[in-house]
């Protein structure tokens, strides 16, 4: 469950944003790709606390640490879970059993909140061309496949969407159970670390490919950086607009999102 | 954490063309997941994991209200001790205090001696 982050010398400021370089991995670790870019995280810090308060260099850096930690934290139990019942995929079901596993109960009812929009906002932007309206498919189509494809399998996303990569379908059969879309409701209260429920969109998995893929998410928010250090009083990150050319796909943006949680 | 509406989120930095709508970029999210989904399966043929998209995504989240939650009880630490600046002591202190946080104690105490400035 540690990280086993090598106790690299952190000093070199740690300012992960040097613009795009995601892409092949360097046999060490760098900087940037161990830690959250620093601007995001001071940006978040700086909502919770009064104007008038000051966050140390050090402090910002340790906080840094500590959401790397977090994330280890989680998917190791999440990936001991998905070993245990011979998983090869990690899914956001399993992050959020962990997390409550692992203490983090609060956390499940506002993620599974945000993960519902997400799902809702993805099937709306991209759902286009790809199924009728986000409700309609709520049916059964899953149920024709069990056999899954990996999740990097990146299938084109103007597959009808019921063929998507069924990388999560475990989710899919327990809110089959639960909502009972085509299936009846379980006889029983399903056990405890079932227990937070996912919005029952069964239909939008599909569109999710996208997503899939390091690459995929790489070609999709890699490169194009921008400045979005807004409102911090110039907090670290002297970031600057690097990458400022690739004009991320509109669709993603033009839209109404529903994110900011409640 | 509240985000009104999507342009003055934008301007707050909540939508950028490097996150998208996510206060944390999730391919970084999914690169640390990798690594430590990895590191515990290794050795006995559990091979490195794969991940489904909708993991980062929860994770940004989490990892914001997380973030949040360090935050504010460290800045409890900072009023304690009648300053307004937070360091890294304090930070130290809100682990320390929250049982929650077990797992942080190493990062916090570790962090010691190589410290930044």
């Amino acid at each position: 469950m540690e990280a086993g982050y090598p106790g690299a010398a952190n000093g070199a400021a740690a300012d992960g944003n040097n613009g795009g370089t995601q892409a092949a991995a360097a046999p060490a670790i760098r900087e940037q790709d161990r830690l959250m870019p620093i601007a995001n995280v001071i940006r978040i810090m700086r909502r919770v606390l009064p104007a008038h308060a000051k966050i140390s260099d050090d402090a910002k850096e340790t906080i840094q640490e500590c959401v790397s930690e977090y994330i280890s934290f989680i998917t190791g139990e999440a990936n001991e879970r998905c070993q245990r019942e011979q998983r090869k995929t990690i899914t956001a079901e399993d992050v959020l059993w962990a997390m409550s596993r692992l203490g983090f109960d609060d956390y499940v009812e506002p993620l599974s909140v945000y993960l519902h929009r997400y799902r809702e906002f993805e099937g709306e932007s991209r759902g286009v061309g790809v199924g009728v309206g986000v409700g309609a498919a709520r049916g059964d189509h899953h149920h024709h496949h069990h056999h899954h494809v990996h999740a990097a399998g990146m299938s084109p996303m103007l597959k009808p969407r019921a063929q998507g990569s069924m990388a999560t379908h475990h989710d899919m059969q327990m809110h089959a159970a639960m909502y009972g879309g085509a299936v009846p409701p379980p006889p029983q209260p399903p056990p405890h670390h079932h227990a937070f429920l996912m919005p029952p969109h069964h239909s939008q998995y599909a569109p999710y490919d996208m997503y899939g893929g390091e690459h995929g998410m790489a070609a999709y928010y890699g490169g194009m950086y921008a400045p979005g250090t807004g409102g911090n009083g110039g907090d670290g990150s002297g970031s600057s607009g690097s990458g400022g050319a690739g004009t991320p796909q509109t669709v993603n943006f033009d839209h109404q999102h529903p994110f900011g949680y409640k | 954490m509240r985000q009104a509406r999507p342009y003055s989120a934008m301007f707050a930095g909540g939508v950028s063309a490097r996150t998208g709508p996510h206060a944390l970029p999730l391919a970084r999210i999914k690169k640390i997941m990798k690594r430590s989904a990895g590191e515990s399966s290794g050795v006995d043929g559990g091979g490195a994991r794969m991940i489904s998209g909708e993991a980062p995504v929860v994770f940004s989240k989490a990892c914001e209200l997380f973030i949040a939650e360090l935050t504010r009880r460290a800045w409890a630490a900072t009023l304690e001790g009648k300053r307004r600046t937070v360091h890294k002591e304090d930070v130290a202190a809100a682990v320390q205090n929250t049982d929650l946080f077990d797992f942080l104690v190493d990062v916090v105490m570790a962090d010691d001696h190589d410290a930044m400035d």
